[in-house]
């Protein structure tokens, strides 16, 4: 191997890498909310392109960067197949929670009881605007419709 | 500004600190059903400062000009990757995913992964992500679900999460230049014949030639199968048609039959859902059943 191999440059991807994986493993460990789970395995697998990349890098050929071109397609087709399955959960349940889908846990594995949130005083967003001129449109019935926030 | 040799033991309590500021960080961040400014306030330094210990448990790079720009990207990646995480509002976790994608595609840009910058970009924020969010405004409700406000064992999560992130830390600070002493690589001018060309052993005379362009204080390595020399996506499509032309084909079959799978999917769900709505005295799989 050529010893001035840059390897300060390989052990700080690598670093960048774990810390992408540990952070979606937190994520998909706690977080409820499908779609945030989703988002949480793509971004460990954001951690390992990044390591596979740098020892690429770090070797000098292009065993990482063909790795990485097959885990973007497999994460392209693995999205589409989840969304799906995703939709179709919602359509079921109302709801992207993960635990309105507890009946399919371990029988040794407790139930997920949801406890009364206190409730958010959520201060109205303000967004800019523009000083009304001319004539006030009619009130749109479509209007309760819309969401105060996301 | 002289390459540090990393030495675990001098640099122990840094990384052990790294990580217990790294949980009660995420401990403090994550939704835990109470919506408090301080606590939020406190994750954040917390936060912060775990980032100031691992920057600092950092390698020097050599020139500046790279080190500079390989810490912003990295900075901008792990930093909304963090917040994709802790984000009430699935809405705003994608956004910053988005954000995290840029990051992780400037780190690839640094590391010399051109086309799997743009990729990244293309196929991950361009595609996978908008679809995403076409799903989420499908299917969120309006304003913040009770089940966005709370975790699933936040402590443990964060916890399991930093331990893993600490044992990699140091097994990455052990790595060391040596040669590979259990198994040596085969030699990669016979064993790509495809990206040989005649300039190879013109670069193998004169390496600090063919780094002029690319990162000169890396130095490195300078065989034509080097990703960093010239006609980089050219000899990269020579490499993935070349010697993984076959696993090219599994993954476009791969690619059809995930399509296939989630247009069946979709069609057999609606009318599932369908026969349900009509055959009210079957006990549903639905909303009654799952509590």
């Amino acid at each position: 191997m050529n010893p001035t191999q840059s390897l300060p440059l390989l052990q700080n991807a690598l670093t960048v890498g774990a810390i992408l994986f540990s952070l979606g493993l937190v994520g998909i460990l706690t977080r409820r909310n499908l779609i945030v789970m989703f988002l949480a395995a793509e971004m460990m697998l954001q951690g390992i392109s990044v390591s596979l990349v740098a020892w690429s890098r770090y070797h000098g050929d292009w065993g990482g960067h063909v790795l990485v071109i097959f885990v973007l397609t497999v994460a392209a087709c693995e999205a589409a197949v989840a969304l799906v399955f995703v939709l179709q959960a919602f359509s079921r349940t109302g709801r992207l929670d993960a635990a309105a889908w507890q009946s399919l846990r371990e029988a040794n594995v407790a139930r997920t009881v949801d406890h009364e949130l206190p409730s958010i005083d959520t201060v109205p967003l303000r967004f800019p605007t523009l000083t009304p001129a001319g004539v006030l449109p009619p009130d749109d019935e479509n209007e309760p419709l819309q969401r105060e926030h996301v | 500004m002289t390459p540090l040799s990393f030495d675990p033991l001098a640099s122990g309590p840094l990384l052990a600190g790294a990580v217990l500021a790294t949980v009660a960080s995420l401990w403090l961040l994550l939704p835990n059903g109470r919506d408090n400014a301080s606590t939020r306030w406190l994750g954040t330094l917390l936060g912060l400062a775990a980032l100031a210990a691992f920057i600092a448990t950092g390698r020097r790079l050599g020139g500046l000009g790279e080190e500079a720009v390989f810490l912003i990207v990295s900075l901008v990646a792990v930093i909304s990757a963090a917040a994709t995480i802790v984000s009430r509002s699935p809405v705003y976790a994608a956004i910053w995913f988005a954000l995290s994608l840029a990051g992780v595609a400037g780190v690839l840009l640094v590391l010399g992964a051109q086309f799997l910058g743009v990729a990244t970009i293309v196929v991950y924020a361009g595609a996978i992500l908008v679809m995403f969010l076409f799903v989420l405004m499908l299917a969120q409700p309006a304003g913040l679900a009770p089940y966005d406000r709370v975790s699933n064992e936040p402590f443990l999560s964060a916890l399991a999460g930093a331990v893993l992130l600490g044992v990699l830390s140091l097994s990455i600070g052990r790595l060391s230049a040596g040669p590979a002493t259990c198994c040596e690589l085969p030699s990669r001018g016979t064993a790509t014949p495809l990206t040989t060309t005649p300039s190879a052993a013109a670069d193998v005379a004169t390496p600090a030639a063919a780094n002029a362009t690319a990162a000169p204080a890396a130095g490195a390595i300078s065989t034509a199968t080097d990703p960093l020399a010239e006609n980089h996506v050219a000899r990269l499509g020579g490499e993935l048609f070349g010697r993984h032309l076959v696993a090219v084909e599994a993954a476009g079959v791969l690619l059809l039959v995930a399509l296939i799978g989630a247009i069946a999917v979709v069609s057999r769900g609606e009318a599932a859902l369908a026969a349900e709505a009509t055959a009210p005295t079957r006990p549903s799989a639905g909303r009654s059943a799952i509590r």
